[in-house]
């Protein structure tokens, strides 16, 4: 099964330092795309079980232990996955799914180095609320990517 | 582990939303900042767009649409005009969509080179190319999974190149048509064989304020082109039938949401011709 592509992608490009962040922050170790390659690598085991990766997917830099929430839609009857990475050694990643409520429904979540996947079985089709932080132990930036893919 | 993380999180949703909201119409894309006293964070204002095809494969588990009775002949418009341009490339790729969950070869490869001859019409054949002949290369070999992933991958492409040219407007032109051409066939296929789990999937009223929000966020310009007035006409029509407080959404609110896209659409490929012309 081949590895999704890593060079095609849109890049939705999502600049999440301020403009004062960028003046304090030292730039972030590694890339966003780089960010994006590690969330790849994590898909890759889904892919050999039948998930389609999107190539549309959000990525950025950000204050260590930000945390960041993206809405997104979802269908009841798809299986969805969902991958953070990031290029930035030595990180605790975060990674959840909450329904309109705010309740938690993700299962199967699975760390890797610099990676972690969440599985979703929406209960229903409608909005849901992606929440994640990436806390570097050394660094006061960091790079992001996240991805999903459905089946 | 996990859960901590979640339910942290869960008291201070809301007020992120309500907040996101107030603040989203007619702002620049990118990230809005809400109150950190109610959320210690940042929510990410970029929306993905599903492809049609994850809406597709929900429909294929609950039943066996006739994809063939859904599928159109696209008439490519003689014009110069960018805007119809990109919105006939979002509809066009869409339709991409609806023809490879029929299997159809010979459409699919009618498609391959309409997106060539759009590209070269819009300036990016050199971009667009390889995908175009990835798509022809994969329906021969009869990957349909390959043909769908170039066909997200043509998508996404030329919306980069437009965002990279500076032309978000177009970039927005494409995504919305083919959310219309994918919502179109999606209606079409619930009201052949209405129930209240495919009327769900018409639960999008997120995507229509994106949609909504996106072309309030357009050139002036772009906000006054004709099609775009009736787009903008016509998702306002839409959200109001998705827009259901309690229970399912009706085999009527689904219908009409069918004929709203499909007279956009109808547009789209048969553009009215400009006053004064």
């Amino acid at each position: 099964m081949n590895k999704p592509s890593l060079t095609t992608s849109l890049r939705s490009r999502v600049l999440v330092l301020t403009a004062t962040l960028a003046f304090i922050l030292p730039l972030a170790q590694g890339t966003v795309d780089e960010a994006h390659d590690y969330a790849m690598e994590a898909a890759t085991p889904f892919v050999e079980q039948g998930y389609t990766v999107r190539e549309d997917y959000w990525n950025g830099e950000v204050v260590s232990g930000q945390k960041l929430a993206i809405k997104h839609q979802l269908f009841k009857g798809n299986e969805y996955a969902f991958w953070l990475g990031t290029a930035n050694p030595d990180c605790e990643l975060e990674l959840a799914i909450l329904d309109v409520k705010g309740q938690p429904v993700h299962m199967e979540r699975k760390a890797a180095k610099q990676t972690v996947s969440v599985r979703v079985n929406p209960p229903k089709t409608g909005t849901y609320t992606v929440v994640f932080s990436v806390k570097s132990k050394n660094e006061r930036g960091v790079t992001w990517a996240l991805a999903y893919g459905y089946r | 582990m996990k859960n901590t993380f979640a339910f942290n999180w869960m008291p201070l949703l809301c007020g992120v939303f309500a907040t996101g909201l107030a603040f989203g119409q007619g702002s620049s894309a990118g990230v809005e900042k809400f109150d950190a006293g109610k959320f210690p964070g940042f929510v990410v204002d970029e929306v993905v767009v599903p492809v049609p095809s994850e809406i597709f494969s929900v429909l294929d588990k609950l039943g066996s649409p006739n994809w063939k009775d859904e599928l159109r002949k696209i008439k490519l418009p003689e014009t110069s005009d960018r805007i119809e341009l990109s919105l006939v490339f979002g509809d066009v790729v869409a339709e991409g969509f609806v023809a490879v969950q029929a299997q159809d070869k010979q459409t699919v490869e009618d498609i391959g080179r309409d997106v060539i001859n759009l590209a070269a019409s819009l300036g990016l054949t050199k971009a667009v190319r390889p995908h175009a002949q990835s798509i022809l290369d994969a329906v021969k070999k009869n990957d349909w999974k390959g043909v769908r992933k170039e066909l997200d991958q043509t998508q996404t492409t030329v919306r980069a190149s437009m965002q990279e040219m500076r032309d978000d407007d177009l970039s927005q032109c494409v995504s919305l048509a083919g959310w219309l051409r994918g919502t179109a066939s999606v209606t079409s296929v619930i009201s052949k064989a209405f129930t209240d789990d495919r009327a769900e999937l018409m639960n999008q009223p997120m995507l229509v304020e994106h949609f909504t929000k996106s072309i309030a966020g357009m050139s002036p310009s772009a906000r006054k082109h004709p099609s775009v007035v009736a787009i903008t006409k016509g998702l306002t029509k839409i959200h109001h039938d998705m827009d259901i407080k309690e229970g399912n959404i009706s085999q009527d609110k689904v219908n009409s949401i069918k004929v709203t896209c499909e007279e956009l659409l109808n547009m789209i490929n048969k553009p009215e011709p400009k006053k004064g012309k």
